[in-house]
């Protein structure tokens, strides 16, 4: 293979809204102290669906307070929550977008597994349930699926490429590794990037039911009596420099995003392989130059499905060999659910706290030990250990793996 | 009557597997019948459809390992509970 010159890739700010409240701290908050998001879903069709219960980004969120005016009637409520979290990503990191002409070196690559879902649901409601005449004209670009893309792009000028990505569950894993790759390859300086997700509507609330792989009571990830995920929402947004670029104007770095790793299963639609997500942990490791000894924490994928669990077991034994036994592996899908094309970015929040912090956060809910689940899942409470590097897995359905390597940083 | 809603879940059977009608047997699993996990799901929507009813979720989970008679069973329950809620209604 031909030699190729690459740079490192380093974390420098970082936002979110998820669950568990307002700002990447809240999230890191709740999930270190093993606090789950999940309740009762508040939806004005509750009383007719049979989903009992849900991850939602608070009430007291209000998208008026956080977008000006003039902007928030273009936004459906994916775009609203990546707007958001981008803002607290891009204050955090200090970067200045308008200097040196970053504005034009910059990236932003945002996952989304359906983009303006509430939008297309309205509408649909309108046309179909009410037989409206006419659609609102800003439909369009409330719900194309770039729109979160494209506002991060508009609010701070960054005339780098841009786009969205859309990979279901790995969504937002699979637009971070197409960032952070184009850092590496120097396609671009900085990038903003991340995913966002809010479907939590009618028609996709009865879409999920109809496939039978929904939780009645909460989620509980690699425990024996798991009934399967619980749907969230929410977004996380990141600033992604190259190293050097960050050293240059002195950022403060939180992490160092090492490696990737993509890999596709090419046989179900919806039953995952082992193989398939092993083969995408094995190449985060080597693009990170790490060996499976060197990693000391896992945030699975961990869905709380009885197919996801056990598989994904079986891929970090095939990943890590021995070493598999001395990991700790949990999943925060348990506390702030499963936010689809956001998850990996809400999860990429955990990794790096735990880097940070040394502290893994826990795998709530998970109170009956399964003997096909044979890994150290951290239950209930967190854990406080040497952390020095981390993966990060998203596996959606369709077969598509995306797993990120993370050190501490440099 | 119940050789009735036999004959309808049997049919629903062999459309989605593919296969004749007589080839399914009351012992016969959805596994042995070659229907994947998906398929089993499509096979569940096509029956409460057809008798409009609502199997509990967590039945879906299981569908793997369950036979042609069971599904029988299970939709003759869901009728049952069908008839009984709308007689409390009344």
């Amino acid at each position: 293979m031909p030699t190729v010159s690459t740079r490192r890739v380093v974390i420098t700010g970082m936002g979110a809204i998820s669950p568990l409240g307002v700002g990447a701290a809240a999230l890191w908050q709740g999930l270190r102290e093993g606090r789950s998001a999940i309740g009762p879903l508040r939806h004005v069709d509750a009383g007719r669906l049979r989903v009992k219960v849900a991850a939602q980004v608070p009430e007291s969120f209000d998208p008026a307070a956080h977008i000006d005016e003039r902007t928030l009637p273009l936004l459906d409520r994916t775009s609203e929550f990546a707007l958001h979290a981008a803002r607290e990503a891009v204050a955090q990191s200090g970067v200045d977008f308008a200097a040196n002409g970053l504005g034009a070196r910059t990236a932003v690559i945002v996952g989304t597994g359906v983009g303006g879902e509430t939008t297309q649901d309205e509408q649909s409601r309108r046309l179909y349930g009410e037989n409206a005449q006419r659609a609102h004209p800003l439909t369009i670009v409330r719900l194309m699926t770039n729109a979160s893309a494209s506002q991060i792009s508009i609010a701070w000028g960054l005339r780098g490429p841009a786009y969205a990505v859309a990979s279901a569950c790995a969504s937002a894993n699979h637009a971070i590794i197409q960032a952070a790759q184009m850092i590496r390859y120097g396609m671009a300086d900085a990038a903003v990037t991340g995913g966002t997700e809010a479907c939590l509507t009618y028609g996709a609330l009865r879409a999920w039911e109809a496939m039978r792989v929904l939780a009645d009571d909460t989620c509980r990830p690699f425990s024996a009596n798991r009934r399967g995920l619980v749907l969230g929402e929410g977004a996380a947004i990141f600033v992604l420099e190259s190293l050097e670029h960050a050293r240059s104007r002195g950022a403060t770095i939180l992490a160092e995003l090492a490696g990737t790793g993509m890999s596709a299963d090419a046989s179900d639609i919806v039953m995952p392989s082992a193989e398939g997500a092993a083969a995408a942990m094995r190449q985060a490791l080597d693009e990170a130059e790490l060996n499976p000894a060197d990693i000391d924490y896992i945030n699975a994928h961990g869905t709380g499905t009885p197919a996801n669990d056990v598989t994904e077991t079986r891929a970090i034994r095939l990943a890590f060999g021995t070493h598999a036994d001395r990991l700790a592996v949990s999943s925060t899908k348990s506390m702030h659910g499963h936010a689809l094309g956001a998850s990996g970015a809400l999860e990429l929040v955990a990794a790096i706290g735990a880097l940070r912090d040394s502290v893994v956060p826990p795998t709530a809910n998970l109170d009956v030990v399964d003997p096909a689940c044979d890994l150290d899942y951290v239950p209930n409470v967190a854990r406080e250990m040497p952390v020095r590097a981390v993966l990060s897995n998203s596996f959606a359905f369709g077969g598509l793996n995306a797993v990120l390597a993370l050190k501490r940083a440099p | 009557m119940t050789a009735t809603i036999q004959q309808q879940v049997f049919e629903i059977i062999a459309k989605q597997a593919k296969i004749e009608v007589a080839t399914i047997r009351p012992e016969s699993t959805l596994k042995d019948l070659g229907i994947a996990s998906l398929e089993a799901i499509e096979m569940i929507f096509d029956i409460e459809e057809h008798f409009n009813i609502n199997f509990p979720d967590q039945q879906g989970a299981n569908f793997d390992t369950d036979t042609a008679q069971s599904l029988v069973d299970a939709v003759q329950k869901a009728l049952a509970d069908k008839t009984a809620t709308d007689e409390g209604s009344k």
